[in-house]
C-alpha cells in the first residue's frame, strides 16, 4: 500500500453538525464488532451453566463467556409480565426479563442475591462484582407468532422476522458504576474490556442467546412432542433490540473527550483510507460486494418517522448513484477513496455520505482496526483547569469550538425555547419547554441542567472579552464561578476538538433522535427506527454468529445480510 | 453503606448544584468527593458537613478577594472554592506557599492540592493544626480528617510521603451524610407531572408491540 499523500481529517465544523451526526452508521470500529473479533481471534468458549426455567417460561439462567483472562457471566431472570405492565418507558417497573453480567462465574449465593435484586433494576442494589444491568421486553408483534410457529412444529415467517428483527428488545442497559456496579475503571486496563462499553456489549451478545434457548422452550412446553426448534438460519436474523429515550442524549455533552476520541477515530480511519494510492482487486471486490449487501439491509430498514423516512429515501436513491459512479474500474484510478468521498461529498445527502464512509473502511482492517484502542477515555487529568492559560488563549478556543454560535441571539425564544432536565421520577434526562412548561415558567431555573455548552460558551466569552488578554484563566474564575464549566469545556476542547456539537442543544427545532443515533451508531446499531423526535428503536446483533457458531471468518461481516441465494 | 465512586460522584455533583453552587463548582466537587473517598477519606460526608453551611448565598465573602497575598475571606473559607482556586494557580506555589486563614472542613482542600501535585510533578503538603497531608498527586499520606473548622492552613511544595492511604474502588459513606447529599440534590429534580412525562420524554406512541 502507498500513503504518499496525506489527507487531513473532515473538520469538527463539518462532522459535527447534529444534522451530520444523526446519518451516522456502524462501522468496523463499532463495540460490537470489536467485541465479536476479538470474541473469535482469542477463541473465547462458551458454556451455559444453568438453565432452570419452567414451563410457564419463569426461572434464571446462567450463560458463561470463558476468555483466556477470565470468565464473565450473563445472568438471566425470566418472569411472567402480565401484558398491561409492558413498557419501554424508564419509568416502567417490571419486564419480561433482566440481567446482570457478572464478574466470574456466580455461586449458588450470588445468584440468590441478584435474585432480589435485579428483577427490581433501578430499585436493586448491584455491588462491584456485577458489570452491568439491564432489561428486556418480548416483542408482542414475533414473540407469540414464533412460540406458536415452533409449538406446532413449523417456522416463524421470514418475512415477519425480518421486518420485526427481535424477539425481546432491552429498554436499558447500566454499567459504568450505575446502581453499585463496577465502575469502569476497575475493567479499563483488561485488554478485553478497554475498548468502550465491552461488558454492555457482551451482555446484549449473550441476551441473544438466552431469548433463543427461552422461546424454544416456552414453544416445546406449548407443543409438547409436536414443538421443533428454531431453525438456525432465521434465528440467526434475529437481533436483540433496544428502545432508547433522553437518557443517552446529555451522555455525549457530558463526556466530550470521550465522544471526540470516537469521532476522531473514525475520522481518522476514513483519512487513512482516503489517503491510499491505490486498491487491490481483493479490496474492490470486498468493497462492491459490501455494498450490495448493506444495500439489503438498508432495503429492509423500516420507519415511521417522517424524518427517518425521508432520510431512508434519500438513501436509497444515494445507493443507486453510488453503485452508478462506483465500478472496479473506477477504483483503478490513482486515489480511488479520495475520489469517492470528494464526490459524495459534494452530490451525495448525508446519510448517503456516510453510509460510504462506513463501508470504503470494510477492506482495510489492517489499517484502522488498531484504532479501537484510542476510543476510550483514560485521561485523568484532561477535566483539571489551567488556571496559568492567559485569557487570550480562552478566548481562542472558545471561537475555536462556538465560533459557530456567536451570531445566535440567544435571547430569542427559538434559540432557547428548550430545557433540560432531570425528572424525579427515577431520576430520568427530559428535554421541557421553557416557555409553556410550568416547571420552568414559574421562574425557577433550578432544574436546569448543564447542557447547552453553546449559550453558556458564548456568555463567557462576552464576559471575557470585557478582561485583558494577558491576565489569567484562575483570576477570572474567581470573580466569575458561574463560568467555570464553559471555560473547562473549552480547555478540553484544545486536546479534545471533536468533543463539542456543533449545533445549539436548546433550539426550538433539536432533533434529540440525531444525539442518540450517533451514540448508537458507534455501539454498532441498525435499523435506526425513531418513534418520536426523542425516542429510537434500534437491532444489535442482527445477523451475527451465535456463540456456537462464531469463527473468525463469520466474526466481521456479519451485520452485512448475504443476497438470498 | 457500599456504592461506586460514580455514585459519589454523581450525588455530590447534584447536591453541590442543589446546594446553589455553579455547575462548573458542582463538577469540583463531585471529583474531591470521589478523589477522597478512593483514598479512604468519606469525602461524600465531609461535602455533606461542608454544603449544610450555606456558603453558596454569599460566595465572595467566603474566598480570598485575590490570588496574592494570603487567602481571607471576609467570612471562614469555603475549602471548595479555595481549594479550586488553590488548584487554578498551582504555578503560584513554586514562588510561594498559600497560607489560608479559617477555613470550614479543610479536609476538602486535599484533592485540590493533588490537583496542583501532579500538575507541578512535585509532592505538596497541607498543613493544618500540625496535623499533615502529603500527596505526589497519585499516592496520599494523611489522617483520617483535618478538624471540622481550622484557624490556618499552609499549602507548600516539598514533604515526604509516609504511611500511604489504600487505593479504594469502592466507597462506603456514611448513611447521614448521603441522606444529606440525596436531600440536595432532590432540589434539582423537576417534580413528575403527566406533562412532564408525556412531552419531556416523547412518549405517546404504544411502545408495547
Amino acid at each position: 500500500m502507498n500513503t504518499a499523500v496525506r489527507i487531513e481529517r473532515r473538520q469538527p465544523s463539518e462532522v459535527m453538525q447534529l444534522k451530520r451526526l444523526g446519518c451516522l452508521h456502524q462501522c468496523r470500529l463499532s463495540f460490537m464488532r470489536i467485541l465479536t473479533r476479538r470474541m473469535a481471534r482469542e477463541h473465547w468458549r462458551f458454556t451455559r451453566h444453568l438453565f432452570d426455567i419452567n414451563e410457564e417460561g419463569v426461572g434464571r439462567a446462567v450463560y458463561v463467556a470463558h476468555t483466556p483472562s477470565r470468565p464473565y457471566s450473563l445472568i438471566a431472570f425470566a418472569h411472567d409480565l402480565p401484558n398491561e405492565m409492558r413498557s419501554d418507558r424508564v419509568i416502567a417497573q417490571a419486564w419480561d426479563a433482566t440481567f446482570a453480567l457478572f464478574d466470574g462465574i456466580p455461586t449458588p449465593s450470588d445468584i440468590h442475591r441478584l435474585e432480589q435484586n435485579v428483577p427490581f433494576q433501578e430499585a436493586g442494589r448491584l455491588f462491584e462484582s456485577e458489570l452491568s444491568l439491564s432489561r428486556a421486553n418480548r416483542s408482542v408483534r414475533l414473540w407469540n407468532h414464533v412460540v406458536d410457529a415452533l409449538a406446532q412444529g413449523g417456522q416463524p415467517d421470514a418475512e415477519h422476522i425480518d421486518e420485526v428483527g427481535y424477539l425481546m428488545r432491552t429498554t436499558a442497559v447500566y454499567g459504568s458504576g450505575k446502581f453499585g456496579t463496577a465502575d469502569f475503571e476497575t475493567i479499563a486496563e483488561r485488554n478485553e474490556m478497554h475498548a468502550p462499553f465491552q461488558a454492555e456489549m457482551l451482555s446484549i451478545y449473550l441476551t441473544r442467546s438466552f431469548v433463543r434457548d427461552l422461546v424454544e422452550r416456552v414453544a416445546s412446553n406449548r407443543g409438547g412432542a409436536n414443538a421443533t426448534r428454531l431453525d438456525p438460519v432465521l434465528a440467526r436474523r434475529l437481533g436483540i433490540g433496544n428502545s432508547t429515550g433522553l437518557g443517552m442524549a446529555p451522555f455525549l455533552v457530558h463526556h466530550p473527550i470521550l465522544f471526540n476520541n470516537w469521532i476522531m477515530v473514525r475520522e481518522e480511519a476514513i483519512a487513512r483510507v482516503r489517503a491510499l494510492e491505490s486498491a487491490s482487486s481483493e479490496a474492490c471486490d470486498m468493497f462492491c460486494d459490501l455494498i450490495e449487501r448493506s444495500a439489503l439491509s438498508v432495503e429492509q430498514w423500516r420507519s415511521d418517522h417522517p424524518v427517518q423516512i425521508e432520510k431512508l429515501t434519500e438513501l436509497r436513491g444515494d445507493i443507486c448513484r453510488i453503485k452508478k459512479f462506483t465500478s472496479r474500474e473506477s477504483l483503478r484510478q490513482d486515489y480511488p477513496w479520495n475520489r469517492l468521498m470528494t464526490w459524495a461529498a459534494g452530490t451525495l445527502a448525508g446519510e448517503g455520505q456516510e453510509w460510504l464512509a462506513s463501508l470504503m473502511l470494510e477492506p482495510y482492517g489492517e489499517l484502522v482496526d488498531g484504532l479501537a484502542s484510542c476510543m476510550s477515555d483514560i485521561s485523568r487529568d484532561a477535566s483539571v483547569i489551567n488556571g496559568a492559560m492567559s485569557i487570550k488563549t480562552a478566548r481562542k478556543l472558545i471561537e475555536g469550538s462556538f465560533g459557530w454560535a456567536f451570531d445566535i441571539d440567544w435571547e430569542a425564544k427559538e434559540n432557547c425555547a428548550r430545557a433540560w432536565y432531570v425528572s424525579e421520577e427515577k431520576l430520568e434526562p427530559r428535554l421541557g419547554e421553557r416557555f409553556e412548561e410550568d416547571i420552568f415558567t414559574n421562574g425557577s431555573t433550578n432544574f436546569e441542567q448543564p447542557l447547552a455548552p453553546a449559550r453558556d460558551a458564548v456568555a463567557a466569552y462576552k464576559t471575557l472579552e470585557q478582561w485583558d488578554g494577558e491576565r489569567t484563566v484562575a483570576e477570572f474564575l474567581l470573580r466569575y464561578p458561574e463560568h467555570r464549566h464553559s471555560l473547562r469545556r473549552a480547555q478540553i476542547s484544545a486536546r479534545a476538538p471533536y468533543g463539542e456539537i456543533h449545533d445549539n442543544t436548546i433550539s426550538a427545532t433539536l432533533l434529540p433522535i440525531d444525539m442518540l443515533r450517533a451514540k448508537l451508531s458507534f455501539f454498532g446499531a441498525t435499523h435506526f427506527d425513531p418513534r418520536s423526535d426523542r425516542w429510537v428503536r434500534i437491532r444489535m446483533y442482527a445477523g451475527a454468529p451465535y456463540p456456537d457458531e462464531l469463527t473468525a471468518q463469520n466474526a466481521d461481516f456479519w451485520v452485512y445480510p448475504e443476497a438470498a441465494a | 453503606m457500599d456504592c461506586s465512586l460514580n455514585e459519589v460522584d454523581l450525588i455530590a455533583k447534584r447536591a453541590t448544584r442543589g446546594a446553589g453552587y455553579a455547575w462548573g463548582m458542582a463538577e469540583e466537587a463531585a471529583k474531591a468527593a470521589r478523589w477522597l473517598c478512593s483514598r479512604d477519606i468519606d469525602g461524600s460526608n465531609e461535602l455533606a458537613r461542608l454544603l449544610q453551611k450555606g456558603f453558596s448565598s454569599n460566595p465572595t465573602e467566603h474566598v480570598p478577594p485575590d490570588i496574592d497575598g494570603d487567602w481571607k475571606g471576609t467570612e471562614i473559607l469555603c475549602p471548595l472554592m479555595a481549594g479550586a482556586l488553590l488548584s487554578d494557580c498551582a504555578v503560584r506555589l513554586k514562588r510561594k506557599p498559600v497560607i489560608m486563614g479559617r477555613v470550614a472542613l479543610p479536609t476538602i482542600l486535599i484533592p485540590f492540592g493533588a490537583n496542583a501535585a501532579r500538575m507541578l510533578e512535585c509532592n505538596i503538603s497541607i498543613e493544618c493544626e500540625g496535623k499533615l497531608a502529603i500527596t505526589d498527586g497519585i499516592e496520599l499520606s494523611a489522617p483520617d480528617a483535618f478538624p471540622a473548622e481550622t484557624d490556618g492552613v499552609a499549602v507548600k511544595i516539598g514533604g515526604v510521603l509516609g504511611s500511604l492511604r489504600s487505593h479504594c474502588t469502592r466507597a462506603h459513606p456514611d448513611l447521614a451524610g448521603w441522606k444529606i447529599l440525596e436531600s440536595l440534590a432532590d432540589k434539582i429534580y423537576a417534580p413528575a407531572t403527566e406533562q412532564s412525562r408525556l412531552l419531556g420524554a416523547g412518549a405517546g406512541v404504544s411502545d408495547n408491540d
